[in-house]
């Protein structure tokens, strides 16, 4: 498979005028020759890529283009809550609406150029930097309070088929600004590899909460790097609900360079059907007076897998730095499994860090419970899962969405 | 109403129960006293349906085989078991629980199932009757609550469910003597004539507030005594160990 990608890229150089050509080649090369990243990866040891890829995506190549007779948008946008729009698909710009807002503060460009190319450690990155043929980049001006939160559809084309999707998106929030974003994924389609990269630079004072929504069940493979810059005294809430691709991994570095800024990392992992998600973070504390916080729920059920590696790094000039992280399983039936790696790398001696980790089925005393006062088996069941996700449920602090996505579980 | 014959109980080769008979009417109140490992809780968790026991022997009620029913069926059919130990439940709202518990009873016995107001006007009514705060019912399900708000809450669901049969399971036990008056005048608010009672107890003191019809004295699995509630004052003077 990866050899046809080389020819494959050939193609579609013929069909398009691809810029930063070059550079793209070489990281395709360099992808091609060091390939999904495996077991050995020390990143990657819960979840074999690779194997993943071979086994359930053998037939990966590059996407051509869209063909937009045949999507399918309306049925897809969201009537929860009043929000701003931008639609992708394929990892195309479709649509952008920003009704709520003063269009003056915000600047939506897209760009097929750039000068800032690098070469990986994370091999999928090079891939994406490869193939994302154009880039968006979202930028909010200075004292700039988003009204409305802005969601971000991710929408295929219904036919496509074993495609790689690249998106590559950078969101700068100026100085003392703030920005509520969802990220819905919604896909009906099969068998891609979606392979998204967003970069965040946070400035001093700005507040971003960035939620993720991968709720409906579909049959794709889906990466989500995300890079977050942070100033002083600024703020990243993110929330991750992880449940319907195939298998997804979300990965989070957090650099915490301004004193006083801090990060939010909380999440659910909610599987069936032999699905295969990860949690993968990284909080760098590397400023003094920063703080972290991460809250994971995991629900497992019918040979699914689910993974949560937190990692917390202290710079040893981050004195003061808060630090906290906890992970909670349950596991409702044998034929699952959890991992969990929490890393603490801690060089200044003036913190408060912690974490832990807790996995079970859930209580049958509970259970027994509940079903004496007349409820059934799979009712009380449902009740208890809910109850065990509420905490978490409980930490989105944008309203509009802590409803959206407690309706969307239940 | 509860017919209980022969019934013996071994749980991991134990036998706690060995050949229990008992008969409960319509409109009586049954006090069963005993000491410590007599038998008294598994008797409430095998009417109530908890699995984990190995059972012979027959349990009629009204006209089903009790031992045939699920747990949430012998609910349906308006068994209650007041818990010793109410259990905390983490994430979930009371007042949710409560209207998922009684709809479900309602749907069952074919009855429409209450919508929000309806449900907190009947919610508002019972809490007043039983001097509830009704605060702690927007709190998670037991969680925080003390000995007494658990009991009571206990109460509280028994007297939303309205059943034909309630099981009391040393309901008693860790109450002041204030709570213990709001949960004896709950249960005797409850009386009918029509529904049937079975209080489970080590003390005598309960039931200075609900006058059992019969007093049943449970040792090493069996009734070995029955009489009446001056039966129970003859225990709280003389003791177990004078039978």
């Amino acid at each position: 498979m990866l050899t046809n990608l080389e020819s494959n890229f050939e193609e579609l150089i013929k069909k398009q005028n691809i810029q930063n050509f070059d550079i793209r080649k070489k990281l395709l090369k360099k992808f091609i020759k060091e390939g999904f990243p495996d077991k050995n990866t020390e990143d990657w040891k819960f979840s074999d890529f690779n194997k993943i890829i071979n086994l359930k995506f053998p037939n990966l190549n590059i996407n051509f283009g869209l063909d937009k007779k045949k999507l399918l948008i309306k049925n897809q946008i969201l009537n929860n809550f009043e929000h701003n729009k931008i639609i992708l698909a394929n990892g195309e710009l479709i649509e952008i609406d920003l009704s709520f807002e003063n269009k003056d503060e915000v600047q939506i460009a897209q760009f097929d150029k750039r000068n800032d190319f690098q070469i990986n450690k994370n091999t999928l990155l090079d891939l994406n930097e490869a193939l994302s043929l154009k880039y968006l980049d979202i930028k909010i001006s200075n004292n700039y309070k988003f009204k409305k939160p802005l969601v971000i559809y991710h929408l295929r084309n219904e036919s496509l088929n074993s495609k790689i999707i690249n998106l590559n998106i950078n969101f700068t929030l100026g100085e003392n600004s703030s920005l509520c974003l969802v990220n819905n994924f919604n896909d009906d389609n099969e068998s891609n590899f979606i392979n998204l990269k967003y970069n965040f630079e946070l400035s001093k004072d700005s507040n971003l909460k960035n939620y993720l929504v991968d709720g409906q069940n579909n049959n794709n493979a889906r990466y989500l790097f995300i890079n977050i810059n942070q100033k002083n005294n600024s703020n990243s809430e993110n929330f991750i609900f992880s449940k319907g691709s195939n298998f997804f991994k979300t990965e989070i570095f957090s650099n915490l360079y301004g004193e006083y800024s801090s990060s939010f990392i909380n999440g659910i992992i909610y599987l069936e059907n032999e699905k295969h998600h990860e949690i993968k973070t990284n909080i760098n504390h590397l400023s003094a007076n920063t703080k972290s916080y991460q809250l994971i729920k995991n629900v497992l059920k019918d040979k699914s897998r689910g993974i949560y590696q937190g990692k917390i790094f202290v710079d040893q000039i981050a004195q003061k730095t808060d630090g906290y992280q906890l992970s909670k399983t349950l596991l409702l039936d044998k034929s699952t499994e959890f991992n969990g790696k929490p890393e603490l790398e801690i060089y200044a001696d003036d913190v408060k860090c912690s974490h832990g980790s807790t996995s079970g089925n859930l209580d049958e005393e509970a259970i027994y419970y509940l079903m004496s006062r007349g409820i059934s088996y799979d009712q009380s069941k449902k009740l208890l899962i809910d109850g065990f996700l509420l905490e978490v449920l409980n930490k989105i602090t944008d309203e509009n969405i802590k409803k959206y996505l407690t309706n969307l579980i239940n | 109403m509860l017919e209980i014959k022969n019934l013996k109980a071994v749980v991991e080769n134990k036998e706690i129960l060995k050949g229990l008979t008992l008969s409960i009417k319509p409109g009586e109140i049954h006090a069963i006293m005993g000491p410590n490992g007599s038998g008294k809780s598994t008797l409430s968790n095998i009417l109530s349906g908890k699995k984990g026991y190995e059972i012979s022997g027959e349990i009629q009620f009204e006209n089903s085989n009790l031992l045939d029913l699920e747990i949430e069926e012998r609910a349906h059919k308006g068994i209650f078991l007041a818990f010793q130990y109410p259990i905390e439940i983490p994430g979930v709202n009371t007042n949710n629980f409560l209207k998922t518990s009684l709809n479900s009873i309602r749907k069952a016995r074919g009855q429409k199932e209450l919508d929000a107001i309806e449900f907190l006007k009947l919610i508002k009514e019972k809490a007043t009757q039983l001097n509830f705060d009704q605060k702690i019912l927007s709190r998670q399900l037991n969680v925080g609550f003390s000995g007494g708000e658990k009991k009571k809450n206990e109460i509280l669901q028994m007297s939303i469910l309205d059943p034909k049969l309630a099981i009391l399971d040393e309901t008693d036990s860790g109450l002041d003597i204030d709570a213990l008056k709001i949960v004896s005048e709950g249960v005797n608010k409850l009386k009918n004539g029509k529904n049937s009672f079975l209080i489970i107890t080590h003390y005598q003191r309960l039931l200075n507030y609900i006058k059992p019809d019969y007093v049943h004295v449970l040792k090493d699995g069996k009734i070995i005594r029955t009489g009446n509630f001056d039966l129970a004052i003859e225990l709280e003077k003389k003791g177990y160990q004078s039978l």
